[in-house]
C-alpha cells in the first residue's frame, strides 16, 4: 500500500471526528481500516485520546453555585434600584434632545442676535450654541460614568469580602 | 480553604438529547428553549439565573480552569460571568444556543483580564510559577487499582493538555468537552470556521503527539 494511502486514511479519521465525512469515504476508511493495522491503531490511539478528553473529572469547589447565586441575587437587587433612576435619566435625555432638535433655529436665531448686540465674535457665538447642544449629552454620560465608577468599586469590595 | 467535592465527567445533556431525538424535533425544541430563556433573561428572572448556574456549573468551571490553568482564578472568572448574564441577558436574543453566548462572555472577561495585564496570547494566562497542577480526582473506579489507573490516565491527559498551546486547547475542548458545533466555536471565539477547523487539526495532532509521548 503507498504511504498516500496511510496519509489519506489518518486524515479522514481526523476529520470524521471533527466535522463529518461523506458515507464513501466513510465506506473506504472503515475497509481500509480493516486491513492496516497501524491506521487502526492510528484511529485507536485518536479515541482513545478523546475519551480521555471527554472524561476528565474536575473538581468543583463546594459551595461555588450558590455563593455565585448569592452574588448574583445582589447585583439584581442593585440594578432594580438604579434601573427607575436610569430610565428616567434616558426618557429626560431623550426629551431634551427632541426639543432640542425642535427648537434648534430659534435657539440659533437667539445666538446670532445675542451675538450682534453684544458684539461677540461669530465663532464664539457659534461654540456657546454648540454647547448649549452637548450639555445634557455630557450630564447624562457625566451620571452614568459615575454611576459605573461606584458599581466598580461596590464589585471590587464584593469580591475582597468573599 | 475551601473544601471540595467532586463531579464525574457528564456529557452535556443537549447533545445527549440531540441524539436521542429526531433532527427536526430536536432543533425545534432547542429553538422554544433558547426563546423561552431569552425571554427570562430579558426579564432578569432570578429563578431561571439560579437553574442555569446549577445547569452550567460543571462545564463553565471546568471551560475557565483549563484557559486560565489557575482553580482560583476560574473560580472568579465563574462570578464574574454570571454578574455579566445578569446585566447583558437582553443581548441574547435565542436564536443560537445559550452555552455558545455563555462561553463567549467567559472568554472575553478572560481576555480582558488578559488585556488588562498586557500579556501577548492565551498561553501566558498559565503563570508557569503560580500554575497549580489541576486538581484532578476520579470517583468512577470501582476498586482501588481502577483508581490508581484511572487517575494515571488522567494525569497523563492533563499533562498533555497542559503541554497544547492554548489557541489548539481552547477548541479541543469546546468541541470534544463542550461538544460545540464548529459554527459555534467560531461564534465563541470570534473567528472565523475555517481558523476553527484548521485549529482542531492541529490540536488533535498536537494531543495525539503529546500523549504519544508520555506513553512512550
Amino acid at each position: 500500500m503507498s504511504k498516500n494511502i496511510h496519509e489519506r486514511a489518518q486524515q479522514l479519521i481526523s476529520q470524521e471526528r471533527i466535522e463529518r465525512i461523506p458515507a464513501s469515504e466513510n465506506t473506504w476508511l472503515a475497509a481500509h481500516l480493516q486491513e492496516c493495522d497501524g491506521c487502526a491503531d492510528f484511529a485507536r490511539k485518536t479515541s482513545s485520546a478523546l475519551r480521555s478528553l471527554q472524561t476528565i473529572p474536575i473538581a468543583l469547589p463546594a459551595g461555588l453555585a450558590e455563593r455565585t447565586q448569592f452574588r448574583v441575587g445582589l447585583r439584581a437587587q442593585q440594578l432594580r434600584h438604579h434601573e427607575p433612576r436610569r430610565r428616567a435619566l434616558w426618557i429626560a435625555a431623550g426629551i431634551s434632545w427632541a426639543t432640542g432638535v425642535a427648537s434648534a433655529p430659534y435657539v440659533w436665531w437667539l445666538f446670532a442676535w445675542l451675538g450682534e448686540q453684544t458684539g461677540v465674535p461669530k465663532l464664539v457665538w457659534e461654540m456657546g450654541f454648540g454647547l448649549w447642544w452637548a450639555v445634557p449629552a455630557l450630564i447624562a454620560a457625566v451620571v452614568l460614568l459615575t454611576e459605573h465608577e461606584k458599581q466598580s468599586g461596590e464589585r471590587y469590595w464584593l469580591q475582597r469580602s468573599q | 480553604m475551601s473544601a471540595t467535592f467532586l463531579i464525574p465527567a457528564i456529557p452535556n445533556q443537549n447533545a445527549w438529547l440531540s441524539r436521542a431525538l429526531p433532527t427536526c424535533a430536536f432543533s425545534a425544541l432547542m429553538k422554544d428553549e433558547n426563546k423561552a430563556l431569552a425571554q427570562g433573561l430579558q426579564r432578569r428572572d432570578p429563578d431561571l439565573l439560579d437553574r442555569l448556574i446549577e445547569q452550567y456549573q460543571f462545564r463553565l468551571f471546568r471551560y475557565l480552569v483549563y484557559i486560565t490553568g489557575d482553580r482560583t482564578r476560574a473560580e472568579d472568572f465563574f462570578q464574574e460571568t454570571w454578574i455579566r448574564v445578569l446585566e447583558r441577558g437582553h443581548q441574547y436574543d435565542g436564536k443560537s444556543r445559550f452555552e455558545g453566548w455563555l462561553f463567549a462572555i467567559a472568554r472575553n472577561l478572560v481576555i480582558d483580564w488578559q488585556r488588562q495585564r498586557k500579556v501577548q496570547s492565551l498561553d501566558a494566562l498559565t503563570d508557569s510559577e503560580q500554575a497549580h497542577p489541576l486538581q484532578v480526582k476520579d470517583e468512577r473506579s470501582a476498586s482501588a487499582l481502577q483508581a490508581v489507573l484511572n487517575s494515571e490516565q488522567d494525569a497523563q491527559v492533563q499533562g498533555a493538555l497542559q503541554q497544547i498551546p492554548a489557541i489548539y486547547r481552547e477548541v479541543l475542548l469546546l468541541r470534544f468537552q463542550e461538544e460545540l458545533q464548529i459554527d459555534e466555536i467560531a461564534g465563541v471565539l470570534g473567528t472565523p470556521p475555517s481558523t476553527v477547523k484548521s485549529r482542531l487539526y492541529r490540536g488533535l495532532e498536537a494531543l495525539r503527539g503529546t500523549l504519544e509521548a508520555g506513553v512512550s
